[in-house]
């Protein structure tokens, strides 16, 4: 990978800690090695426990790590300069309740460094970009845990940071705060900025990332771009029809899964060997084809794949068999 | 590591100031002015030519506890709270240095601390005034006693807060506020118990916070006029004892894991 396209690298990140009374070692991370790249959406996943929130505390030096190196923006991490171009939204964030948005903004603001000149209007545009424009003067206190959430990643972008480092972002949040999240991370990639997000909601990674990172009892266990680890399947198509009147008579050929039904309507695992006849069969017993795609894995299938140690051929091969 | 910068120590210090005033710690006064004020009225009933004195001792035991129970809770809370939280995540993860948030949110609680006492100080004055006294300059030396004794206390509470669970933290700083306004029985610990080495009761008097420095109360009551050296003095003692212990509760809190 280019070095000068980096925008955060991790490398050999190992992390133990020593839990209860008889300082038991809990590895918290393992060697994790990855690689951001400038400009892209890279999505950190990784069930409870896996170490993604540790990750995120050892880059902020809230946590320090046993070994490894970590390189933002270019610099080296015991070079804080790098710290008021990036923006962190930590998970569950608790803000001062005391506080309205607009004060707290404009602490976070000063602490960033941003000139006095022009730093009100920056909090306010910010406040608006994520909604809380209404609730501006009104203390946080009062927030919903939507309003919190979406405060704290105010919080996060007041600064104008290169780097967004988002913890969770859509957690606590409603359809509306979700959208309006995967709208302000799909803009802040228009403009240039680099966003590494940790999310359980792989419905919201699958849709915004590049590239992601999949994280198992803090080993990093599967990376690479969305496209290449959502792999088509072209052994497999997906058909959907409706209308069929006996759908049995389908799960009777081979090669042929009735892998859901809704009503009328079915959705097909078809072997490329078998699409013909399964066409053939929908037709004649009075049903019509919808679509016909070859089979793509989600991105949840990937995720259970990997968190659970098992082969992706392993697993097709059972669902086939079953 | 960075250097440090006024700035962000004064951003820190003025949003400590302005978070605890909204914690409604001047509610405090309220009690306070109910107790001066009835106080005063009932004195004038109980007592005769002596209500002005007593007036002022009450007043000035009043600002003492409820500034030092003040102290106490809030300085212990001070960084504890904000770890336990997580508020101060997303703050430290700025170009912050964690000895700037330290310092910035002591000078925080000691300028909340102060104006309290201010108010409380004009409280008096118009109690005084109501009861046709007066409150001269020579009075003020005993709450600017008291308001040393509540910096030292936050410094300590603070200290002990970044080593320590806030119930610790809170036991210690007590037992270090009271031992402090006993250190002559400190130092005198020797007489009683000849038994113990004579550096035990010379390091503890030198550890513990000496608080009968700051007790200006009985004089100024009295209008026993109190030397500006004698000022100065206890203020260098202040300034340096927090010092050190500022000192030390940066270090804890540089190593100290936000797990």
């Amino acid at each position: 990978m280019n070095q000068a396209l980096s925008a955060l690298e991790f490398r050999g990140l190992a992390k133990t800690f020593k839990l209860g009374p008889w300082h038991k070692a809990h590895q918290a991370l393992a060697d994790v090695t990855l690689s951001v790249t400038s400009g892209e959406i890279f999505g950190y996943l990784g069930p409870n426990g896996a170490g993604k929130t540790t990750t995120l505390k050892i880059l902020f030096g809230l946590v320090r790590p046993q070994n490894g190196q970590i390189t933002v923006l270019g610099r080296p991490h015991a070079d804080r300069s790098w710290r008021a171009k990036t923006g962190y939204l930590p998970e569950n964030p608790y803000l001062y309740d005391s506080l309205t948005p607009r004060e707290y903004l404009t602490y976070a603001a000063k602490l960033s460094g941003l000139p006095s000149q022009g730093l009100a209007r920056r909090v306010d545009e910010t406040l608006d970009l994520v909604g809380l424009g209404e609730a501006r003067h009104r203390q946080i206190r009062t927030f919903s845990k939507g309003m919190v959430q979406r405060a704290g990643i105010a919080q996060a972008l007041v600064g104008d940071p290169e780097l967004v480092i988002l913890d969770e972002p859509m957690s606590g949040l409603d359809p509306i705060g979700r959208a309006l999240v995967r709208r302000l991370i799909l803009d802040l990639k228009s403009r240039g900025k680099t966003v590494f997000f940790s999310t359980h909601i792989l419905a919201d990674a699958e849709i915004l990332c590049d590239r992601v990172a999949i994280l198992r009892a803090g080993r990093v266990v599967s990376q690479g771009p969305l496209a290449e680890i959502l792999q088509v399947d072209v052994s497999h198509m997906e058909v959907i029809c409706t209308g069929v009147v006996d759908p049995a008579t389908l799960s009777a050929v081979e090669g042929i899964r009735v892998a859901s039904a809704a009503g009328a309507r079915l959705h097909l695992e078809v072997q490329n060997s078998s699409l013909s006849q399964a066409i053939a069969k929908i037709e004649s017993g009075g049903g019509r084809i919808v679509s016909v795609l070859p089979e793509r894995k989600t991105l949840e299938e990937v995720f259970l794949d990997e968190v659970q140690g098992t082969s992706p051929n392993r697993s097709k091969v059972a669902s086939w068999e079953a | 590591m960075g250097s440090l910068s006024l700035s962000r120590i004064m951003a820190v210090t003025s949003n400590t100031f302005r978070e605890a005033l909204r914690q409604r710690i001047l509610l405090g006064l309220v009690p306070f002015a109910i107790v001066l004020f009835g106080g005063g009225l009932l004195l004038r009933q109980i007592s005769v030519f002596q209500e002005v004195k007593i007036l002022k001792d009450l007043a000035l035991a009043a600002m003492d506890l409820f500034g030092s129970f003040a102290a106490v809770v809030m300085g212990v809370d001070l960084v504890n709270r904000e770890i336990e939280r997580r508020s101060a995540y997303p703050i430290l993860a700025r170009p912050l240095l964690r000895s700037e948030f330290v310092v910035g949110k002591f000078f925080g609680l000691v300028a909340a601390l102060g104006v309290n006492l201010v108010l409380m100080t004009l409280l008096l004055a118009i109690a005084l005034w109501a009861m046709g006294s007066e409150m001269t300059a020579g009075f003020l030396p005993a709450p600017y006693g008291i308001f040393l004794t509540l910096v030292l206390t936050i410094a300590l509470a603070l200290f002990f807060s970044v080593i320590t669970n806030s119930i610790l933290a809170f036991t210690f700083t007590i037992v270090m506020v009271i031992a402090g306004r006993f250190s002559d029985v400190v130092r005198n610990m020797a007489e009683v118990l000849p038994d113990i080495p004579r550096a035990v009761p010379q390091a503890l008097a030198l550890a513990l916070p000496n608080l009968q420095n700051f007790d200006f109360k009985l004089r100024a009551v009295y209008s026993d006029p109190i030397d500006p050296n004698v000022l100065v003095l206890v203020t260098l003692y202040a300034g340096f004892y927090c010092m050190v212990v500022l000192a030390l509760s940066v270090m804890a809190f540089e190593k100290k894991e936000l797990v």
